[in-house]
């Protein structure tokens, strides 16, 4: 039964009255004002009471939904399938070679963080340099070309390779020419692809070119004795040196090496038997090789040619032509001593000129062969490999550009816009070539005026080889997949030349399988496995050969007269001498902020050139350090800072190359000013010297980033020194243990209770004697540790983070006594600062085992380990600095700022990508903690660990501290003193070991050893 | 005539006709219960830029690290602990005159102690901003306290002159501020009574519900004794600490077994200076004349002169020890601090501490009110060098010379510094306009008004023999403000 009720729900429903029914036709009998509110007026009106919740429930949910998209991962891949040789935490370590040098490239879970000598090098047998240290950030330095270019915008490699070969087939077709400019190339392999390159462009011409250039050697050998070689110096037989202005210690042809070979004839064990070379030096400007050398001579460039030409009139007993005396009385005195001490040493004599002056190359090749030095010091037999530039080539390259003649040029590892010293005449005359190719891996000087841009690899991402040296052959791996879309150099070449290999390392594997690896005795995949392993073959040395210099001089010392005369500057006037610093080197690492912020080993100066100015003559013109100054020479002027060098010949001054790099990227663009312009071409080379047109002082005043600004050691204990002649007669002597080693804690005022160091009681000994002072320990230092870099306003504070340094002191000979003390210094006549010694001294933390930085810290931030370390827990210290303040060696760093992230101070290592360079088994340290040396416990560490894992003890010399092992002069030894029989024991017992600031009780960790000079004396 | 003389050796303390006790109270009070003055507001005005000038770059450092300052590797510490030691020993008189003079019975120091107090307090609370601003991560300041911690038995260092530091300086603002306010409870009580309304509120609370019965009373002395028994060994102790953050160290300059007896001098010395400095202002602008007298003045400067004088022999004796030792390094120290790039700082310390403050043996010089002023402004430019020599000079040049560096300030270690100032003043003027200026109760302790206007009487009725009057009156006539026209008459 139906209902007929009806429910109504009020009379208008009842009666259906119109507006009703009108009404309900909608869901809802009031009209929403939806419209209303979505247009304009609606929404921007305020939004009235009613519609609050409204308004708050549409908030409530749009946050909400806004809220639900997801955050930003970051993927991070795990190893879900482990590459068999990656285990992560433990770094596997894989042989290359750096610039011909063995190394083995450390890498932590597939990235490289850094670079240590491989112990089998020959050149110095695990050392390395500041360069070779710093080269790792290169890897990763953000600023790297990350595509190609082409005509200035990006481009991809087929374009690249498509117009390349178009252009190459075009300028064949027309029979331009088509020229490979390289700096000096040994690889093997390299050589074979130009080979191949030339092979399909016949108009190709290879030419090698060096901003820092031995064509001078070469050719003088070429002239001497037929052998267009750089000869292997060795150092190590050489009982007598004579240097005129070769910096061989540092920058000159292979510094390590020779820094290696100089060094054993003067370290410890050469001492402890009676044996020490004698080392004099000629030179204008203070170099390292100088700060090291027994006897030093402050002489003008002009007269180093005068100087030779008398040495070899003294050794000869004949006089050349057109001889005369030099201005200097001393000097003169000193080259006849010099002479006698070399004829006396016959055989284990040799003499080296820095001078990239053909004739005087050959002069110095005349007196050493009256020396009988080849087959001895000196090996012609087995020559270098390390330079082979050729200036008048590469001059004769740029006239053949702007005569139109080359259309097309490839720039490998070359950068003449910037250290040709005509850069605008060449950058004129390249923009006639059609193809301009650079390699570079920077938007460099060159790469700016060149039209294609195939940036080559890292030499850590690439294959290659090496033959530094006849015999000695490295192979390079790569030790990361490429990190930007960069391909390497060799490849391209191949792609070019249409090889039928085109990928590079099928192209070395030939290399070798077809030439190389035979000469190591190895054969196929196996031996191509070897070779990756030892990174190296060595063939049996040639003999040396001995050689008998019979040319007619007469001409050469006048071709030196001349020269001397025109680079001689008339009275008042200044000669200019232009130098590598070993820093930064001829400028192609410019962008390594780890090289710029690494102190000049001679000045201590970071991140800048300046003119260095004898101290007489910075009183003489009432300059002061920092003035920044107006010089002119060669019709280049340029505005410096001036330094007061002591040492610096009176009437020069010198400036490094390798700054001013406009194009290297933003660490060292505009650091310093370029000098390579003040280069000139006489006689076929490059030649370093120019006389000053002009010197004014600006009045600007520019202050010098220094980390040392005190350079005397005030008579203080803290360096000792003697005499080899009293050092033959008492080892002991000015060692302060003339009675034997003396033990302060008899005399200490309280019971000290003895540390229990029950296994290992870790320490160092440092030979003052080895230290060059090179600085490469520093870099490794700051590689290994994560040490922050902090710019050169920081350092002009004084608040640079290095946790080893090298502190230089200057002391002044005068009537025989050693003038240390500022106030005595003050009252010395101008030529007596040309008589400088200098000493350098390693400081790093000592890790006293009567710190007086545990005892002051409040927090207990700062404590001592039982195995004889002083170690720092960041993460307790709150940052009082009263341990530095304490700490009578001053090795602490503090951290001022927040180096890691302060976007408001760049440190260059402030992005994630270089950071990846870090070791991550070293924290780094926040803003507002301490930091200091910890003796790398990381290395400690991961060594106990080796031995235990492997159930044995831990052995003598297994771990090895960063700055210990890069040093080719073995100054470092480090080890546990508890071992009676360990190498640093035995060097802590010697006679010549004394203790930094002893006399404190501090009881210091590290022993240094008495500096021994073995001065010829000069006064006759 | 000695023997019917009566004894007014004595000089009375509180100058001025007719002092009454309610007078004593106005006007005492009028600072605090009147609108303030121009003076004030000026004061006021400029102090609290100073203290903005603090907030600013303190928040600078906080925000970017203590390489705002002009610190670096070799002087690790320089304006911040100058400027710690400096407030320090400004902060020394205050409880050397609340409780070392009390228990000596001197009662010429109750006109001075709540001022002295009050500064004290104020310049420790500059002091101790520097402990925090000084560390790298301030925010982990709570490590250098000895608290229960879950990393195993991991305590702060006791053998640090750090940590003693931290427990001397806050024993020592604690018991200064309980001694001070514990004075001060009388002198709220009479504020409450004469206040009205919201003040009278909280006034009554301020004064912990003080009745001035007998028994009120004698606890509030025998607590006053007690807390002056307490502090007397903080007088000597909180600075021969803070010296000793020096003398525990192996620093050439620092090193030194007379730094505690030779900075307890100093800063005895310092704070009387500061002391100086501000009362005689506030005596002026407060209308004060009467309770703070030409006698205090002069007491405050004898004590200036006897330990200036301390501190330059013991300046002598640096001297001597570092030729006598034959210590090398010390033996440069003192060198270094005239010959070396420092020489003006040197020059400064010892002039303005040593050299100026011997003109204090005139007897004009230290009745002279601007004099007075003028040369403690001096002693305390001197003994911010003092710090700063001692901190700085030190530093700069000690074993290593490769290190050796000099020290350049940066605006934010200026600022930091002339902030503090600026807080100190702010503090201290918010003091003078909230709080009893001199302490109430205590001066009315020194009152002799109603013998001395019986006195007064006698004389007029002729009641005394003329030769005794004269007597009398002669030993007044020493005295500044005294109005001897009363005398006159007999």
């Amino acid at each position: 039964m139906d209902s007929n009720k009806k429910y109504w729900k009020g009379l208008e429903e009842l009666n259906r009255t119109p507006e009703f029914v009108e009404k309900n036709k909608n869901e809802f009998a009031e009209p929403i004002p939806i419209e209303e509110i979505l247009s304009g007026d609606g929404l921007s009106a305020k939004t009235p009471r009613r519609d609050f919740l409204k308004a708050l429930g549409f908030g409530v949910g749009a946050v909400t939904l806004a809220a639900c998209q997801r955050v930003p991962v970051h993927k991070s891949i795990p190893y879900l399938i482990k590459p068999e040789e990656v285990t992560p935490g433990v770094a596997n370590y894989y042989s290359s070679s750096y610039e011909g040098q063995a190394i083995l490239v450390k890498t932590r879970e597939g990235r490289p963080i850094k670079v240590e000598g491989n112990p089998n090098d020959i050149f110095s047998k695990g050392g390395l340099s500041a360069q070779a240290q710093a080269s790792v950030l290169d890897l990763y330095d953000v600023n790297r070309l990350k595509d190609p270019k082409l005509n200035g915008g990006e481009a991809g490699w087929s374009e690249i390779d498509a117009f390349v070969i178009k252009e190459l087939a075009a300028i064949k077709a027309a029979g331009k020419n088509i020229r490979l400019v390289t700096s000096s190339i040994n690889s093997p392999s390299t050589l074979a692809v130009i080979a191949e390159f030339i092979k399909q462009y016949p108009t190709a011409k290879h030419v090698t070119y060096d901003a820092v250039s031995y064509t001078g050697i070469i050719q003088a050998n070429q002239n001497s004795f037929g052998k267009a070689v750089i000869p292997h110096y060795n150092f190590d037989k050489a009982d007598v040196i004579v240097s005129f202005g070769a910096d061989f210690l540092g920058t000159w042809i292979s510094g390590e090496e020779f820094t290696r070979q100089y060094v054993s004839n003067r370290n410890n064990k050469s001492l402890e038997s009676k044996k020490m070379s004698r080392h004099i030096q000629f030179e204008s400007g203070m170099s390292l090789t100088g700060t090291n050398a027994d006897n030093r001579l402050a002489i003008k460039p002009s007269e180093e040619g005068i100087a030779i030409i008398n040495l070899y009139n003294a050794i000869s007993g004949t006089t050349l032509p057109g001889s005369k005396k030099l201005s200097s009385k001393a000097a003169e005195n000193a080259i006849t001593i010099a002479a006698k001490e070399l004829v006396a040493a016959k055989g284990k004599a040799l003499v080296v000129a820095g001078s990239n002056d053909v004739a005087t190359q050959v002069l110095v090749n005349a007196i050493n062969s009256l020396l009988g030095s080849y087959g001895t010091t000196i090996d012609l037999d087995n020559p270098s490999k390390q330079y082979a530039g050729n200036d008048a080539e590469f001059v004769e390259f740029v006239n053949e550009l702007g005569r139109g003649e080359v259309a097309g040029v490839l720039f490998l590892n070359v950068n003449p816009a910037y250290d040709y010293f005509k850069a605008k005449e060449f950058k004129d005359a390249l923009a006639k070539a059609r193809l301009r190719v650079s390699f570079a891996d920077h938007d460099d000087e060159t790469a700016l005026v060149s039209n294609v841009i195939a940036p080559n690899h890292h030499y850590l991402e690439s294959w290659g080889d090496a033959n530094a040296v006849e015999g000695y052959y490295t192979v390079i791996q790569p030790t990361i997949n490429p990190v930007y879309n960069t391909r390497q150099a060799e490849h391209s070449l191949l792609v070019w030349a249409q090889n039928p290999v085109k990928d590079y390392y099928t192209f070395v594997r030939n290399n070798w399988n077809d030439n190389l690896l035979a000469k190591g005795g190895l054969s196929g995949q196996k031996g191509w496995e070897t070779l990756l392993q030892t990174g190296m073959i060595k063939t049996t040395p040639n003999t040396a050969g001995t050689y008998t210099f019979n040319r007619d001089l007469n001409a050469v010392a006048q071709t030196i007269l001349t020269h001397s005369a025109s680079i001689a500057a008339g009275d008042g006037k200044f000669e200019l001498q232009v130098y590598q610093s070993p820093a930064i080197g001829d400028g192609k690492r410019a962008n390594n902020p780890w090289l710029q912020e690494l102190p000049d080993p001679v000045s201590k100066v970071t991140w800048d050139n300046f003119v260095a100015v004898s101290v007489a003559d910075i009183k003489k013109l009432k300059l002061s350090e920092g003035d920044v100054i107006k010089i002119t020479a060669n019709g280049y002027t340029v505005e410096l800072p001036v330094l007061a060098q002591p040492g610096q010949a009176q009437g020069t001054v010198s400036i490094a190359v390798g700054y001013g790099r406009t194009n290297a990227g933003p660490v060292g663009d505009n650091v310093g000013k370029n000098a390579f312009p003040f280069y000139s071409f006489r006689n076929g080379t490059f030649q370093t010297t120019a006389v000053v047109t002009e010197f004014n002082p600006t009045g600007i005043k520019s202050p010098l980033a220094q980390t040392q600004t005190h350079h005397s050691y005030e008579g203080r204990s803290v360096i000792r020194e003697a005499k080899f002649a009293e050092y033959k007669k008492n080892p002991a002597v000015h060692s302060g243990n003339e009675k034997g080693h003396k033990n302060y804690d008899e005399e200490s005022l309280w019971d000290v209770p003895s540390h229990d160091r029950p296994v290992y009681d870790w320490v160092m000994a440092i030979d003052l004697n080895a230290c060059t002072g090179c600085g490469a320990c520093v870099v490794a230092c700051n590689a290994e540790n994560n040490i922050p870099v902090v710019g050169k306003d920081e350092v002009r504070r004084r608040r640079e983070m290095h946790w080893i340094r090298i502190d230089r002191y200057y002391s002044y000979e005068e009537k025989g006594e050693n003038i240390t003390e500022e106030y005595e210094i003050d009252k010395l006549k101008d030529d007596a600062f040309d008589n400088v010694t200098v000493v350098h001294q390693p400081m790093l933390c000592q890790h006293c085992d009567h710190a007086p930085c545990e005892t002051v810290c409040p927090v207990l931030a700062t404590v001592h380990s039982s195995e004889g370390l002083n170690q720092m827990a960041y993460n307790r210290c709150v940052g009082t600095r009263y341990c530095a303040n304490n700490c009578p060696y001053k090795v602490r760093r503090f951290n001022w700022f927040n180096y890691w992230n302060d976007s408001r101070f760049d440190n260059y290592l402030n992005n994630e990508h270089t950071q990846l360079v870090l070791n991550p088994d070293v924290v780094t340290r926040f803003r507002g903690v301490m930091e200091k040396c910890s003796m790398c416990v990381q290395r400690i560490q991961a060594g106990k660990l080796k031995a235990k894992i492997e159930k044995r003890p831990l052995k003598d010399g297994e771990i090895k501290m960063a700055c210990q092992q890069t040093c080719s002069a073995n100054a470092i030894v480090f080890g546990n003193r508890n071992d009676p029989n360990s190498e640093v024991s035995k060097a802590l017992k010697s006679e010549r070991t004394y203790y930094v600031l002893e006399e404190l009780n501090v009881q210091p960790g590290i022993g240094y050893q008495v500096k021994v000079r073995n001065a010829v004396e000069l006064e006759a | 005539m000695a023997s019917h003389s009566e004894s007014i050796i004595r000089e009375p303390l509180i100058t001025g006709n007719d002092i009454t006790y309610g007078q004593i109270t106005d006007d005492i009070l009028r600072p605090v219960e009147n609108m303030p003055s121009k003076a004030w507001w000026i004061g006021f005005t400029v102090a609290s830029l100073g203290a903005l000038l603090w907030v600013f770059s303190i928040s600078y450092t906080f925000w970017y690290g203590i390489g705002s300052w002009g610190l670096n590797k070799t002087v690790g510490w320089a304006w911040d602990i100058t400027g710690f030691v400096w407030w320090v020993g400004i902060g020394h008189a205050g409880t050397l005159i609340s409780a070392v003079l009390l228990l000596f019975r001197q009662n010429w120091r109750n006109s001075i102690n709540r001022s002295a107090e009050a500064m004290t307090i104020f310049a420790v609370i500059c002091a101790a901003t520097y402990i925090g601003a000084h560390m790298g991560r301030p925010w982990m300041a709570v490590y250098s306290l000895p608290l229960p911690n879950q990393y195993g038995s991991l305590w702060v260092n006791f053998n640090s002159p750090l940590i003693w530091d931290v427990f001397a300086i806050s024993t020592y603002f604690s018991v200064s501020l309980v001694f001070w306010y514990t004075g001060l409870l009388p002198d709220m009580a009479s504020i409450r009574d004469r206040a009205t309304g919201i003040r009278r509120r909280i006034y009554s609370v301020a004064s912990f519900g003080w009745t001035g019965s007998v028994k009120t009373w004698q606890r509030f002395e025998t607590v006053s004794l007690i807390l002056a028994g307490l502090s007397t060994p903080l007088v000597l102790s909180v600075h021969t600490i803070v010296s000793m953050d020096f003398a525990t160290s192996l620093e050439p300059g620092w090193h030194t077994t007379i730094f505690p007896p030779y900075f307890v001098a100093g800063a005895i010395f310092s704070g009387f200076a500061m002391v100086q400095t501000l009362l005689l202002v506030t005596r002026k602008v407060l209308g004060l004349e009467n309770y703070i007298t030409m006698f205090h003045i002069e007491s405050m400067n004898k004590i200036i002169l006897v330990t200036g004088s301390v501190v330059g022999v013991a300046y002598i004796t640096e001297f001597f020890i570092a030729y006598y030792s034959g210590g090398e390094y010390e033996q440069y120290t003192f060198l270094n601090r005239f010959i070396g790039p420092y020489w003006w700082a040197a020059c400064m310390m010892y002039g303005c501490n040593v050299l100026m403050t011997q003109m204090m043996w005139s007897k004009k010089v230290r009745t002279n009110i601007p004099i007075s002023w003028v040369l403690s402004i001096i002693v305390n430019i001197g003994m911010w060098f003092e710090r700063f020599v001692i901190i700085v000079v030190s530093l700069h040049r000690d074993y290593i010379p490769s290190s050796w560096a000099m020290f350049y300030p940066t605006w934010v270690d200026v600022g930091v510094f002339v902030g503090s100032i600026g807080i100190f003043f702010t503090m201290f003027l918010l003091f003078i306009r909230v709080m009893p200026s001199v302490a109430i109760a205590e001066v009315k302790l020194l009152l002799k008004s109603a013998s001395e206007q019986a006195k007064k009487k006698q004389i007029a009725e002729g009641h005394l023999d003329p030769a005794h009057v004269e007597f009398y009156k002669e030993n007044l006539i020493k005295f500044d403000s005294i109005d001897h026209s009363e005398y006159e008459k007999a």
